[in-house]
């Protein structure tokens, strides 16, 4: 037998070899071409440089060319445009990993109801936020700190004088708080958040980066005292399911659709982006020739088909991206803690593997 | 300019014999090696093998990157030693490790797909053992390595329904031969006794208190169930001692039979540990006759089982130079060997590790610090003078108790505490989980990660079953002795016939799904590239 797969083997290895040959030839005739990199003056590579762009370019812009007179005349011929390349990008390319989520997943789902935020998020207990900082707080600290409450409904700020976190914890425990937030402020600049679940939920510590106050964006509106409503993006894993859900115990669970304010957590590699907006469906008059659809609605009324439904958004409130550093188990405890997930340096060997 | 042509020559120069050398070798290299070109160069390098060397080496000669070192030594080991495998050895051991090369193979091949590069877990699998792991939902679960499955170790078995108020606080294995059984203590205050080769639910007693206390109140934090004492005695009866949160430590002895009838419990022998403070560890040494108990606010002390009395207690450690007093905090410990129990590890919530001897002082004998987490678990070397201690924030490691010096940290990725740490009582592996829910197994040696097992869940405690192991080889062994009568040859052909098989089979499975992808692409395009068509030319000549 060992010999009869020696043959097979040898076989394939001829037929891999005739495409293996063309291939080395063209790479070993590519080798040959001087590479702007090899070329030590740098006024000449950066010209040779240049000029590799632009043809780059104009390839790139040919091909493009190339593809939508493709896609017009198959159009055109009523046959079907042939599929459009998928980019590949690093998160559909990211590595496989077997904590994600499946909706299928008994275990799952017995664990959400087991889990600290049930009792919120199932509408026993109303969600009710405090809110403090660090121990320094100016500028910039208290600004976010109000447009935060504007977001968030039923939050409470509280000065944070002098007092440990821990003696905070069990003061929030006491006036029957659901959560705690930590706003972290350094060089007047806030830099972390802390979400701490209560009476004994896990404790997240997240990095705050590019923050944008509302007064800084351009054309922003402000928000009404509706309850939100919640948009979680991406949270696919296991990890990133409990930081959804850490999120989502923040908010009452019976948005005010009439105030027609969304707040967004996007998770995108691993980086939470937060955004805040109203919207407003408008009704604009469409023109004649648009779709099928509006035809098929001709028939029942002129008036509607005129009519067109659209969404218009307007950003307000802050602007800003989270990161997970850790998720503690228990309240907040520095010393004492155990981690439920803490990065670690070692994690960072791929650009393609993410944990939420 | 002319400078830069006259190098570029001479390189081409230089590198032309290569070139031919590397054209010829080509036209006997694999088909994957086709796929091969794809990759970057200096991977395509590596790749390609001069063809006087065996079939099986080429293949261990793809799995080395430059860029990894170490990849060739850590996938490619002897499954028997443990130790990497030379290129001359690789012949003998071909028909070893036939499974973990069509294990590598795969991931290989998956890599080729996803053609970026994405490094995958570098797990070289296990030997065959048998892990049974207890969470927080109150579910068991057996974990299982087989030699023939490529010795990735996978979820055989669950037992219970999901519900958080059975959440295992802890739990202990009986490792006999005939009968083993498993104790398991759960939140709402129950003690389970299941026979860990089925599961089957042997006794079920509440854990009987102080009158008026919750159970939720007054966990269960220790549970150990006695070995020898029911080997000796032959009616089906086992002892238990427990040890609640609040100090309350009870030993019983159960008549286990089926859950449906009465089960009488009979002589409770019960007393306090401590008068306050709260109990977050304890153990029984490996003679069953003396157990240590420590906790928040408890100094460990050391209990006779026989005689219900308290034989031993440590005292602080004295202030340190600023005048700073750490309060007593023991969050793990374990005896440091089966034979004596007069020496012990005791781990605090102040990342402290201290060796106690009792026979010498009541403070400890050595102490030193790792890192800056609570120690969360310690486990001994039954053998030898090693601990592996891991913390709150899931570094492992195993430490030289006799010098308190770090041997060496346990690398993979790990990120959550680590709440148990067993050690396997025969091969050279222990087993660690915690919350961040998987179940890792590691080489003590090399200390490198075998394998790692999502477990869905925060994992509280993991069980070796030494047992499974034998079950195996003579499995195995009988297997061979009905064979033996027939032919020596016969047998060899027959084990190496089943591998290849199996491995060729699957390219061709592919060629097939590659065929017709092909075809629909013909159908659908009506376009193609060159190197598609003359694939599937290739192919059509198989």
């Amino acid at each position: 037998m060992g010999v009869k797969r020696k043959k097979s083997e040898a076989e394939e290895l001829v037929e891999g070899g005739k495409s293996n040959d063309k291939n080395i030839e063209s790479s070993y005739k590519k080798k040959r071409e001087i590479l702007p990199s090899m070329i030590k003056n740098k006024e000449k590579r950066s010209i040779v440089h240049a000029k590799m762009k632009q043809e780059k370019k104009l390839e790139k812009r040919k091909k493009l060319k190339a593809r939508d007179a493709n896609e017009k005349r198959a159009l055109e011929l009523g046959e079907e445009p042939p599929p459009r390349a998928i980019p590949r990008t690093i998160e559909n390319t990211r590595e496989l990993d077997e904590t994600v989520c499946r909706p299928d997943d008994e275990e799952l789902f017995a664990g959400n109801d087991a889990d600290e935020f049930s009792s919120v998020l199932k509408q026993e207990r109303t969600p009710k936020i405090l809110m403090t900082t660090c121990r320094y707080n100016s500028t910039r600290g208290p600004a976010f700190i109000k447009e935060l409450q504007a977001v968030i409904p039923n939050a409470h700020y509280f000065k944070r004088g002098t007092y440990d976190l821990k003696k905070i914890v069990d003061y929030a425990n006491k006036k029957d708080f659901t959560s705690i937030i930590v706003v972290h402020t350094n060089r007047r600049e806030p830099d972390a958040l802390l979400m701490i679940g209560l009476p004994n939920g896990p404790t997240a510590h997240f990095k705050l980066s590019k923050l944008v106050l509302r007064k800084e964006i351009k054309n922003h509106g402000n928000p009404t005292g509706h309850k939100p409503e919640l948009v979680l993006n991406n949270f696919t894993t296991r990890l990133g399911h409990r930081i959804g859900r850490l999120i989502q115990s923040l908010f009452p669970q019976d948005p005010e659709f009439r105030g027609r304010r969304v707040a967004t957590f996007h998770n995108q590699r691993d980086f939470i982006f937060f955004r805040h907006h109203r919207y407003i469906f408008e009704s604009k008059e469409s023109k004649g020739s648009d779709s099928k659809v509006k035809k098929v609605k001709d028939a029942k009324g002129e008036k509607i088909a005129q009519e067109r439904v659209i969404a218009r958004l307007q950003e307000c409130g802050p602007r800003f991206t989270l990161k997970l550093i850790s998720l503690q188990h228990g309240t907040f405890d520095t010393k004492g803690g155990e981690f439920e997930w803490v990065h670690k340096p070692e994690m960072d060997t791929s650009r393609r593997r993410f944990f939420l | 300019m002319i400078q830069i042509s006259r190098s570029s020559d001479a390189r081409s120069k230089s590198s032309d014999p290569e070139v031919t050398r590397r054209s010829g070798s080509t036209k006997k290299t694999s088909r994957v090696l086709a796929v091969s070109t794809l990759l970057p160069l200096y991977r395509r390098r590596a790749a390609i093998v001069p063809p006087s060397l065996p079939v099986a080496t080429s293949r261990f000669r793809r799995s080395f990157s430059p860029s990894h070192p170490h990849q060739f030594e850590a996938k490619v080991s002897c499954p028997i030693c443990k130790g990497p495998v030379r290129e001359k050895q690789v012949k003998g051991f071909k028909r070893l490790l036939l499974p973990f090369i069509a294990k590598e193979e795969q991931t290989q091949t998956a890599c080729n797909k996803t053609m970026p590069r994405t490094t995958t877990v570098e797990c070289p699998g296990c030997p065959p053992l048998r892990a049974i792991t207890f969470d927080s939902l109150g579910l068991i679960k057996v974990v299982e390595a087989r030699g023939e499955r490529g010795g990735a170790p996978s979820v055989v078995e669950r037992w219970g329904d999901p519900d958080a108020s059975k959440c295992v606080l802890a739990a202990s294995f009986d490792d006999t031969k005939h009968d083993p059984l498993l104790a398991v203590a759960r939140k709402n205050g129950l003690i389970e006794i299941i026979n860990s080769l089925n599961g089957d639910l042997h006794v079920s007693i509440p854990n009987v208190g102080d009158a008026g206390v919750q159970p939720e109140d007054d966990g269960i934090v220790g549970l150990h169930l006695f070995k020898r004492r029911r080997q000796e005695s032959l009616s089906r009866s086992c002892t238990l001692l427990t040890c609640s949160t609040k100090g309350n430590a009870s030993m019983r002895s159960i008549e286990v039979s089926n859950p449906a009838e009465s089960t009488s419990v009979d002589s409770i022998k019960s007393w306090n540990v401590c008068g306050s403070g709260t109990v977050l560890c304890s153990k029984v040494d490996g003679n069953e006759k003396y157990a240590l108990f420590g906790g928040k606010g408890v100094e460990v002390n050391v209990w006779d089982l026989e005689m219900c009395t308290k034989i031993w207690t440590a005292k602080a450690p004295p202030k340190n130079s600023l005048g700073i007093f750490t309060p007593t905090w023991f969050t793990s410990a374990t005896f440091l060997s089966t034979d004596d129990h007069r020496k012990f590890v005791a781990g605090t919530n102040s990342h402290q590790v201290r060796l106690y001897d009792t026979s010498a002082q009541r403070r400890p004998v050595m102490s030193f610090d790792f890192r800056e987490t609570p120690i969360k678990a310690i486990a001994e070397e039954p053998e030898g003078y090693n601990i592996y201690i891991g913390n709150g924030s899931g570094d492992l490691a195993s430490v030289d108790i006799r010098t308190g010096k770090l041997l060496g940290c346990f690398l993979g990725k790990c990120s959550g505490s680590i709440r148990s740490i067993a050690r396997h009582p025969t091969l050279p592996v222990i087993a660690s989980c915690g919350l961040d829910s998987y179940l890792r197994f590691w080489d003590i040696k090399t200390r490198q990660l075998l394998s790692a097992v999502f477990m869905k869940q925060h994992l509280l405690e993991v069980v070796f079953d030494s047992n499974f192991d034998d079950k195996e080889v003579t499995h195995a062994a009988s297997d061979v002795l009905v064979q033996e009568p027939q032919n020596m040859d016969e047998i060899q052909e027959d084990e190496t016939e089943t591998e290849p098989v199996k491995r060729k089979k699957t390219p061709k499975v592919k060629d097939e799904s590659k065929k017709r992808a092909s075809k629909e692409n013909e159908e659908s395009k009506k376009l193609k590239s060159k190197k598609k068509s003359k694939r599937v030319k290739a192919e059509s000549d198989d």
